[in-house]
């Protein structure tokens, strides 16, 4: 069957309504929307690269699953590790005859994130007691659901109400 | 509860659910759906914004946080050191010194144990981020100084992940080693004077007493010492068999009958014991799952060529005579 022009233009119509919505989801998995913005843009190259387009069920299921497909690409050739502590360790510290010395940034800098790093961690602080366990947990340690909620001895399903709680709090604290 | 508050708990709802390992194009349809709703969009960025903020400074947070309320309370006084962060080493003792004269006692900070009962384990979440996870039937008291994090491993096994801070070095005794780290992750088991560490992530740097030069360590290596003795042994493992214990396992690579049997003995009340010549140097090389002792014994006397009787106070474990030729 021939692929008409019109199915791709479609296509490339519906990305550009869905093209937002498609970074605040890709946003949530890659933790970066900056990220999900390139991503979202990989996207767009490889829909007006497609030779064909064939009879499309939903087209906006194939955004998805393009997008995703893009992502675990991406996911792989990064290497990203599931925590970013590692990264962060082996970038900021190294070792002078013996000791380990984190690099770090520069004063003014410090000076200007300071105070908003103090306001974050006491807000994270003022949270209910299970609630930021299981955010600590989740959040500052990178363990996955499963996990947090092995350690906590409750279930996923919980361990992601305290989650979804914790950011609401923050978010209205900190926006 | 308001519309504006009703979003905001929508929108936090959408992304901890699009943070599943799994998620499904049926999440992304019904997400793109809710983003029409009017406000859900904005409230949605607002929350995805300081999630990602979270993400990225999360060692940081984890750093800064002093999450122990409770340790805290013990004491009489604090000092809140993320108050005196900004300024500089010399600052803070200065304006320390200015806040204890008029008390003069402040004491110092206390040692707190922990300890696990035979077949327990325990997470362990101390005040500087740093996390550990003891093993069974073990003792080690911890205590947080201003200028280092003071760990002694009195007995037993426990895997560290130290949360970096460059400041206060985290200092972990066991016998007579010194074991250095700085953030990291890595497991330090100490039993019958014997005493490995084993590095998952990370350098490790152990030191003995009256030697002046540490061994470093790094990932996939282990570090064997007999208390007493000089030197040290250290060899390639499979880092993650050394932690097997975490997920109820007990891992073994052409290891002795007699060290399994050690192992397993701190797991139950009933001892099991080893009798015949040979018996303590059968090799083992496998997976014991931690389950009942009876029916771990069931399946150790089917992986290896012993037999197992019980008496009134223990298992007794025995070689089997080989086939008659």
């Amino acid at each position: 069957m021939g692929v008409g022009d019109s199915d791709k233009a479609g296509l490339l119509g519906l990305y550009e309504e869905k093209r937002a919505n498609l970074v605040r989801f890709f946003a949530a998995r890659l933790n970066s929307r900056a990220e999900a913005e390139d991503l979202v843009q990989d996207l767009y190259i490889r829909l007006a690269g497609m030779e064909s387009v064939g009879p499309i069920d939903n087209p906006s299921a194939l955004l998805h699953r393009i997008g995703s497909n893009l992502m675990l690409d991406r996911l792989r050739s990064q290497k990203r590790a599931t925590t970013r502590d590692n990264d962060w360790r082996s970038a900021h510290t190294i070792s002078v005859a013996g000791h380990e010395i984190a690099d770090e940034p520069p004063a003014d800098e410090v000076v200007a994130s300071r105070q908003r790093l103090k306001a974050l961690v006491e807000a994270v602080e003022d949270l209910p007691e299970k609630t930021r366990q299981a955010f600590r947990l989740h959040k500052l340690e990178g363990h996955s659901h499963a996990e947090t909620a092995r350690r906590m001895g409750i279930s996923v399903s919980t361990v992601e109400k305290h989650i979804s709680a914790a950011l609401k709090t923050l978010t209205r604290r900190l926006r | 509860m308001s519309r504006s508050a009703q979003h905001l708990q929508e929108a936090a709802d959408w992304l901890a659910r699009l943070q599943r390992p799994e998620v499904e194009e049926a999440d992304w349809l019904a997400f793109d759906a809710w983003l029409g709703e009017p406000g859900a969009a904005q409230a949605y960025d607002a929350v995805q914004a300081i999630d990602e903020e979270i993400f990225q400074r999360g060692s940081a947070i984890r750093g800064e946080s002093a999450e122990p309320r409770r340790a805290a309370a013990r004491r009489t006084f604090t000092i809140d050191w993320r108050w005196l962060g900004g300024l500089g080493a010399a600052g803070a003792a200065a304006a320390v010194a200015l806040v204890i004269a008029p008390w003069g006692e402040l004491l110092p900070p206390s040692d707190t144990l922990y300890a696990t009962a035979k077949g327990e384990s325990r997470a362990i979440q101390l005040a500087d981020g740093s996390h550990i996870d003891l093993n069974t039937d073990s003792h080690l008291s911890v205590r947080l100084d201003k200028d280092a994090r003071r760990v002694t491993v009195h007995d037993g096994q426990a895997l560290f992940d130290v949360a970096h801070d460059a400041q206060r070095p985290f200092l972990i005794t066991a016998g007579d080693e010194t074991v250095r780290v700085v953030g990291t992750k890595f497991d330090v088991r100490r039993r019958d004077g014997q005493l490995t560490v084993t590095v998952l992530r990370g350098l490790v740097e152990v030191s003995t007493d009256g030697d002046d030069s540490p061994v470093r360590l790094r990932p996939g290596q282990m570090l064997e010492h007999v208390e007493g003795a000089s030197g040290v042994v250290v060899h390639a493992v499979a880092a993650e068999d050394q932690v097997g214990w975490r997920s109820g396992r007990l891992i073994y690579r052409d290891q002795p009958l007699e060290r399994i049997v050690g192992d397993m003995n701190h797991y139950f009340e009933r001892p099991l014991r080893l009798e015949g010549e040979n018996t303590a140097n059968l090799r083992f090389s496998g997976v014991l799952i931690v389950d009942g002792q009876d029916a771990m014994v069931r399946r150790l006397t089917s992986l290896m060529p012993i037999s197992a009787t019980p008496t009134d106070d223990a298992i007794v474990l025995r070689g089997r005579p080989s086939a008659p030729h």
